[in-house]
C-alpha cells in the first residue's frame, strides 16, 4: 500500500455553512433552476400557440380577470419581508426571532396558496376548452405544485425548529428556504404578466 | 413502365431529384475520402510504436513537440471547417435552387388519410374537379405542385425517383414540387409511421406525355358509366345496399360516401389498397373478404360475401374504368 | 475527533494509526447487513453497480427487441410478428435504449467513478442518488409488464402527435410511455443535481478546474445539459400529451388551436441534446483510457474541455434538424443546418487530440484500445452521415427512412456503446477486484465490431433504395430483402458478441485473476483505492497537484487528514480552487428514498387509471418527505457554524 504524507488537518474546519458554502444550497439552486426552465419552457409554448392564433384568447375564453390575481401578487410581494426577516434570523443564529418570522412567514405563505383557488378562476374558462385554456390552467397548475411544495417545506421547517431537532442546522436550511421562497414568488412575476395581463396586450 | 431502380434516388427522374442526387454523390466521395484518411491516420497512430507491457515511463512533451501538436490541431480544425463550410454552401444553393417555382404549375391536392392517399385535381370550373386516389398521374416536363394536408396524423409522401419528402401535418397545408423528366411509372410509400398499417401506405405516380395525361384527365373527369352486363349491375345494386357507398364515393351514382378512396375509375389503377395488391379481380376478391388480412388495421370492415354476390360486385367494379 | 493528534499535521502516517483509521471509517461508512441493509443504502458505489447492471439489463432486452425486429425483417412479408406486436417492439426497442439504457448508464458510471476521481467519499446527495436509481427501477417496472400484458407503447419512442392522442391511441399504451418518461426524467436529473454539486464543491483539495479528469469534466458538462434537456420532455410528455389524453387539454389539437408542430418543437429540444447526453460521458471514457495505454497525458487538455462545453451548447440549438420534411421557413432550416454542421467541429477536435496522442504516446493495444479505434472507425462514419443529414435537400431524401437508422446506430453503437465497452472492461478490475480475459475481450471485440457494420452498413443503401422506418414489413417486389437479410445476419454475429462479453463477466466476477489496486498504472485517483473500493473511499483526502495525480506522486499520497470517523463526514471545498472550506455530515442508509420512489409510482402510475392517485400518491409522499427531513434533522449536538459575516461559533 502506498504510504499517506499528511498535508494538513480539516478537523477544525465549520460543519454548518451558510450561502454557497453549504451542499443544500447549491440543491435548491438546482431545483430551481429545472423547475424555473420547465416554466419558461411552458411560457414559451404558450407564446408559440399565441402566434399562430387570430383572435387571443381564442373564444369562447374572455380575458382573465385580474382583480383576484392582482391581490395575490400582492400579496406574494409582501411575503418576501418575512422570508428576509426569516433569512437574516438564521444568519444571525437568533432562534426566537427564527421561530417568529418562520411563523409568519407559514401563515402568510398559506393563505397566498389559499388564494390561489381564486387565481384560477380568474382565468374564467375551462381548462379543456382549447389549447389557449390548456396552457393557461397548466402553467399556473405547474407553478401551484411547486407553491404547495414550498408552503409544506416552510410549515415543515417551523416544525422541526419548534420540536428542537437540530436547530442549528435550521438556521442555514432557514435561510435555503427562504431563497426558494423568493424564487416561487419571483417566478409567479413573468407567469403573472404572461398568462394575466399578456391577453390584454399580445 | 417502370425506371431502372424504382423508389431509389439512385434513379432520378426529375429534375429536382437528379439536384439531390449529385449532392449525395458529392457528399460521398468527400465523406469516403475523408473516412479513409482519419482511419490511416488513426491506424498509423496506434501501431508505429509500440510500448512494452508494463513499461512504467510516462511520455511527456517538450515545448517544441508541445508547439508542433498544436499547429497540426489548428490545422486539423481548419481543414474540417472548410469542408464543412463548403457542404453549407453546396447544400443551400441545392435548397435554393429549388426553393425557386414556375408560375406555370399544375396543382394537385393530395390528402394522407390512414391508410391511403386522397388525390384531387384542381381545376377553375368546379364541375371539372376530379378525385381519385393511390396513383397521381403527371404529365412529363411540366412542373407539379401537391399540396398536401392530412386528415388524421402525420404522414408523409416520398417518391424517391421524384423529389424528397413532405410530411402532411394536420392543421398545416405544406407543398412538395418536381418536374418528371423521364416516363414512368414511380413508387412511393407513406415515409412517416401512422399506425398499424404504415408499411402499407404506398402509391405510384404515372408520368405520362402531355397529350395521353390530358386523355387520362379527361377520361378520369368522366362519371362512371352504367353496367350494362346484368351481373355487373347486380353488383351495383350489392354495392349501394351492403354499405359500400357510405364510405366509397362513385361519380355518376349515389354514392357518395367520402371516408374510403373514390372508386370511380378504380378499375384503371395499376394497384389497390394503396399499392398493397395488385389490381386483379382476384385480389380485388381476397380485399373485400377481409380487408384486416392484407392491411391490420384497416378500417373498411370484413365483407363475408357469398361467391355469387362477391362475383357480382368484383364484376360491377370491374366496369368502372 | 481526529484520531491522530497533532503529530498528523505533517509528516508520513504510521502505517498502524492509517490502518486503524480504515477500520474505524470501515465501520462507520459500510450498509447495515442483510436484505434491509441493501434497500436502505446510500452508498455511491453501491447504487452505482446496480445502476450499471440494471442499464446493462436494460441494453440486453432492447438487444432482445432489435433481434425480433430483425427477424422479422430479415425477409419480405413475414408473419414472425404481426403489425401491432411490431409497433409495439420497436417503440420499445427505442425507447428502452433510448431512455433506460443509454442515459442511465452513463450517469451511472458518472455516479459511481466522479467522487472516487475527485477523491471525494460520497456524491453530495446520497439519499437523493438512491431515490433517482429507484425511481429509475419503477420505470423499467411500468413498461416491462405492459410489455409482457400486450400494453406497450406503441407510436414510436417519440410519441408523434396526433398519433399519440386518445383519438388515435385509445387505451392505455401512450400513457405507460408518457410516465416512463417522467420517472426516467426524475432519475436523470436527481444524477445530474448530485453529479454538478459533487464536482463543484466536494473535489480534492489542490484539485482545481485545470486538474479535474477529463471524464469527469464531461459528466459535469452532460450533467448541466440534462438540467436543461429534460424538463422539454417532461414538460411535453407529462405537462402536455398526459394532460392531453387525460383530462382533454387541448395542447396538439388543430381543431381547438393546438398545435401539431409544437409536440415536435418540445420532443426535439430534448431529443436533439438527449443524444450528446449519451455521446459525451463516452468520449469522456477514451480520454483516460488513451492516456493509460499511451502512457502519456492526453494532447489538448484545454482544447478536449472547451470541446465538450461547446458540443453541450451548440446541441441546444440543432433541433430542428429532426423536422426538415416538415413545413418550416427555408431560412430558419438553413440556420439550423449551419449549426448542425459547427457541431462537428468540437467532436473533431476531441479526435485529433486522441489521435496525436497515440502517435505521440506508446500505444498498446489492450481490449480498451481495441474499442477505442472501432469507436474511431465506426463513430466517424455516423459523423460522416450526419454532416450530410444536415443538408436540407439531401435530408428530405433520407429522412425517415433506413438511412438514418444507419446513422443512428453508427454514432450511437460506434461512439457510445464501443466507448462504454472499452470503459467496462478499464474499469472493471476496480468494479469488481478481478481481471476480465483478453481472449475472450478480443473474440468480443472482432465480433461486434464485424456485426455492427454488417447489420448497419446495408441500411444506408436500403434507405437511399426507398425504405422507410417503423415498417413492420414490406413487400418482396421492392428488391429490398437482400440487404433485409444481411442486416439480420449482422445482428446475429453483434448478439453472439455480446453474449461472449456475459460469459466473460460472469466467469471473471467471483473467480478471475485479481487485480490490485492499479492494473494497469493509470494516472486517476480512482486508482490509489483498493479494487473494489471500501465504503468511505479514501482514508485521508488526497491533495492533487496535477491533472494525473498517481503519474506525479512516486512516493507518499498527500493527504489531508483531519475528517471524523464516528459519523459520516465529506470535505467541502471551495469551488474554483478546491481549498478546504466546510466539512458536511453525510446522511447513513435511509429506506425513504425507496419508500419515496414508490409513492412516485403510486402517483404517476396510478394517474394512468384515474387521476385522483395523484392525490393519493402526495398524500403517501408527505411522510416519505418528512420521514426524510426528520432524518436529516440530528438530534442536538455540538456543531462549529461559520456564519455569513465570517465568525465561527460553536453550538449546540
Amino acid at each position: 500500500m502506498t504510504s499517506l504524507r499528511a498535508e494538513d488537518t480539516v478537523q477544525d474546519l465549520p460543519t454548518v455553512t451558510f450561502g454557497q458554502r453549504s451542499l443544500m444550497w447549491w440543491g435548491t439552486l438546482g431545483f430551481m433552476v429545472i423547475e424555473g426552465w420547465t416554466i419558461a419552457l411552458l411560457l414559451v409554448s404558450y407564446l408559440y400557440l399565441r402566434q399562430s392564433a387570430g383572435a387571443w384568447p381564442p373564444a369562447p375564453a374572455q380575458s382573465p380577470s385580474l382583480s383576484m390575481p392582482s391581490i395575490n401578487l400582492g400579496l406574494m410581494a409582501i411575503s418576501v419581508i418575512p422570508a428576509m426577516f426569516a433569512a437574516r434570523a438564521g444568519q444571525r443564529l437568533d432562534e426566537p426571532a427564527l421561530k417568529r418570522w418562520l411563523v409568519v412567514l407559514s401563515v402568510v405563505a398559506t393563505a397566498i396558496l389559499v388564494l390561489r383557488w381564486w387565481d384560477f378562476e380568474a382565468l374564467r374558462v375551462r381548462w379543456d376548452a382549447n389549447a389557449y385554456s390548456s396552457a393557461a390552467w397548466m402553467i399556473v397548475g405547474f407553478h401551484s405544485s411547486l407553491l404547495l411544495l414550498d408552503v409544506l417545506d416552510t410549515i415543515g421547517l417551523t416544525l422541526f425548529l419548534f420540536l428542537r431537532r437540530q436547530p442549528v442546522k435550521t438556521f442555514s436550511d432557514a435561510a435555503d428556504n427562504s431563497f426558494y421562497w423568493y424564487f416561487t414568488v419571483g417566478i409567479w412575476l413573468p407567469i403573472y404578466l404572461i398568462t394575466y395581463v399578456g391577453p390584454r396586450v399580445i | 413502365m417502370a425506371v431502372g431502380r424504382m423508389h431509389s434516388i439512385f434513379d432520378p427522374a426529375s429534375a429536382e431529384a437528379a439536384a439531390v442526387t449529385r449532392l449525395w454523390w458529392w457528399m460521398f466521395g468527400a465523406g469516403l475520402i475523408i473516412w479513409l484518411g482519419v482511419a490511416a491516420l488513426a491506424i498509423r497512430a496506434a501501431t508505429r510504436t509500440r510500448s512494452a507491457e508494463g513499461s512504467p515511463d510516462i511520455v511527456r512533451d517538450t515545448p517544441a513537440l508541445g508547439r508542433r501538436l498544436e499547429r497540426v490541431l489548428i490545422a486539423g480544425v481548419l481543414a474540417t471547417a472548410i469542408v464543412l463550410a463548403a457542404v453549407l454552401v453546396y447544400s443551400f444553393a441545392v435548397g435554393h435552387a429549388l426553393a425557386q417555382h414556375d408560375a406555370q404549375r399544375l396543382v394537385i391536392e393530395v390528402t394522407g388519410h390512414r391508410w391511403w392517399w386522397e388525390v384531387r385535381y384542381t381545376s377553375p370550373d368546379p364541375t371539372k374537379l376530379v378525385t381519385t386516389a393511390n396513383e397521381i398521374h403527371v404529365p412529363v416536363g411540366v412542373p407539379i405542385q401537391l399540396r398536401l394536408q392530412s386528415d388524421d396524423v402525420i404522414h408523409s409522401f416520398w417518391a424517391p425517383n421524384l423529389n424528397g419528402k413532405s410530411d402532411l401535418i394536420p392543421g398545416y397545408t405544406s407543398a412538395l414540387w418536381f418536374r418528371a423528366d423521364t416516363p414512368g411509372t414511380y413508387r412511393g410509400q407513406c415515409a412517416e409511421y401512422c399506425g398499424l398499417a404504415h408499411a402499407k401506405m404506398a402509391f405510384f405516380v404515372v408520368a405520362q406525355p402531355r397529350a395521353a395525361f390530358d386523355a387520362w384527365l379527361a377520361d378520369i373527369a368522366n362519371p362512371a358509366a352504367p353496367p350494362t352486363d346484368s351481373v355487373a349491375a347486380q353488383g351495383q345494386t350489392l354495392f349501394m345496399q351492403r354499405g359500400c357507398a357510405l364510405c366509397h364515393a362513385v361519380a355518376g351514382t349515389p354514392a357518395g360516401g367520402q371516408a374510403a378512396p373514390d372508386l370511380t375509375h378504380v378499375a384503371a389503377r395499376g394497384t389497390i389498397a394503396a399499392g398493397a395488391l395488385v389490381n386483379t379481380p382476384e385480389n380485388i376478391a381476397r380485399w373485400i373478404f377481409d380487408p384486416s388480412v392484407i392491411k391490420p388495421g384497416a378500417r373498411m370492415p370484413a365483407f363475408h360475401l357469398s361467391n355469387g354476390d362477391m362475383h357480382a360486385v368484383v364484376s360491377y367494379l370491374e366496369t368502372l374504368k | 475527533m481526529s484520531s491522530l493528534g497533532d503529530e498528523a499535521a505533517a509528516g508520513t502516517l504510521d502505517a498502524r494509526d492509517v490502518t486503524r483509521e480504515a477500520d474505524a471509517l470501515e465501520h462507520t461508512w459500510r450498509d447495515r447487513p442483510g436484505l434491509w441493509g441493501w434497500l436502505c443504502t446510500v452508498d455511491h458505489k453501491s447504487i452505482g453497480r446496480r445502476y450499471v447492471i440494471t442499464a446493462f439489463a436494460m441494453f440486453l432486452a432492447g438487444g432482445i427487441e432489435a433481434a425480433l425486429m430483425r427477424t422479422q425483417l430479415a425477409r419480405p412479408e413475414n408473419a414472425f410478428l404481426g403489425a401491432d406486436r411490431y409497433n409495439q417492439i420497436f417503440t420499445t426497442h427505442g425507447t428502452t435504449m433510448m431512455f433506460l439504457f443509454a442515459v442511465p448508464m452513463m450517469t451511472a458510471m458518472g455516479l459511481y467513478f466522479v467522487p472516487l476521481m475527485v477523491g471525494a467519499r460520497s456524491v453530495a446527495f446520497p439519499r437523493l442518488n438512491a431515490f433517482g436509481y429507484w425511481t429509475y427501477l419503477v420505470g423499467i417496472g411500468l413498461l416491462y409488464v405492459a410489455l409482457l400484458t400486450n400494453h406497450a407503447p406503441d407510436t414510436g419512442w417519440f410519441a408523434y402527435v396526433p398519433l399519440s392522442e386518445s383519438l388515435y391511441a385509445p387505451g392505455h399504451r401512450v400513457d405507460v410511455w408518457a410516465q416512463l418518461v417522467t420517472f426516467t426524467e426524475i432519475a436523470a436529473l436527481c444524477a445530474a443535481v448530485n453529479i454538478i454539486v459533487t464536482v463543484f464543491k466536494m473535489r480534492a483539495p489542490g484539485m482545481s478546474v485545470h486538474r479535474i479528469p477529463l471524464f469527469v469534466w464531461s459528466q459535469l458538462v452532460v450533467a448541466c445539459m440534462i438540467v436543461f434537456a429534460m424538463p422539454a420532455v417532461a414538460a411535453g410528455s407529462t405537462l402536455m400529451l398526459a394532460a392531453d389524453r387525460a383530462i382533454h387539454m387541448q395542447w396538439f389539437i388543430p381543431a381547438r388551436g393546438g398545435d401539431v408542430l409544437l409536440w415536435q418543437h418540445i420532443f426535439w429540444f430534448f431529443g436533439h441534446p438527449e443524444v450528446y447526453i449519451i455521446f459525451l460521458p463516452a468520449l469522456g471514457m477514451v480520454t483516460p483510457i488513451v492516456e493509460t495505454f499511451c502512457r502519456r497525458p492526453v494532447v489538448g487538455y484545454g482544447a478536449i474541455v472547451m470541446a465538450n462545453i461547446a458540443t453541450a451548447f451548440f446541441a441546444f440549438g440543432l433541433w430542428v434538424h429532426h423536422m426538415f420534411a416538415t413545413p418550416l421557413p427555408e431560412l430558419g432550416d438553413s440556420l439550423f443546418t449551419a449549426a448542425s454542421l459547427v457541431i462537428a467541429i468540437p467532436t473533431a477536435v476531441q479526435i485529433f487530440c486522441w489521435i496525436a496522442t497515440m502517435w505521440t504516446g506508446r500505444p498498446r493495444l489492450t481490449v480498451p484500445m481495441l474499442f477505442v479505434l472501432g469507436f474511431l472507425f465506426t463513430f466517424i462514419n455516423g459523423g460522416i452521415t450526419g454532416v450530410m443529414l444536415a443538408s436540407v435537400p439531401f435530408d428530405r431524401q433520407a429522412h425517415d427512412t433506413f438511412f438514418v437508422v444507419a446513422h443512428l446506430h453508427y454514432v450511437l453503437v460506434g461512439g457510445a456503446v464501443m466507448p462504454l465497452f472499452a470503459g467496462l472492461y478499464f474499469w472493471f478490475p476496480k468494479f469488481t477486484g478481478r481481471m476480465l480475459h483478453n481472449g475472450l475481450g478480443k473474440w468480443h471485440f472482432w465480433l461486434f465490431l464485424i456485426g455492427a457494420n454488417v447489420a448497419f452498413f446495408p441500411m444506408h443503401i436500403l434507405g437511399l433504395d426507398g425504405m422507410p422506418r417503423r415498417v413492420y414489413t414490406y413487400q418482396a417486389s421492392t428488391g429490398w430483402g437482400p440487404l433485409n437479410f444481411l442486416a439480420s445476419v449482422g445482428a446475429v454475429t453483434l448478439a453472439v458478441s455480446v453474449v461472449i462479453f456475459l460469459v466473460n463477466v460472469l466467469r471473471t466476477w467471483r473467480n478471475g485473476p485479481i487485480a490490485g489496486p492499479n492494473p494497469w498504472g493509470a494516472p486517476g485517483l480512482e486508482w490509489a483505492v483498493a479494487s473494489p473500493p471500501p465504503p468511505y473511499n479514501f482514508v485521508h483526502s488526497p491533495v492533487v497537484s496535477s491533472a494525473h495525480p498517481l503519474w506525479e506522486t512516486s512516493n507518499a499520497l498527500p493527504v489531508m487528514t483531519g475528517l471524523r470517523t464516528d459519523r459520516r463526514e465529506v470535505l467541502i471545498t471551495t469551488t474554483f480552487d478546491a481549498r478546504p472550506d466546510a466539512r458536511h455530515s453525510s446522511p447513513r442508509g435511509s429506506i425513504w428514498p425507496l419508500y419515496l420512489a414508490l409513492c412516485m409510482g403510486v402517483l404517476f402510475i396510478g394517474s394512468i387509471f384515474r387521476p385522483y392517485w395523484v392525490l393519493v400518491g402526495i398524500g403517501l409522499s408527505l411522510i416519505g418527505l418528512f420521514g426524510w427531513g426528520w432524518q436529516s434533522s440530528r438530534p442536538i449536538e455540538r456543531e462549529r457554524i461559520a456564519t455569513p459575516n465570517g465568525a465561527i461559533v460553536e453550538r449546540a
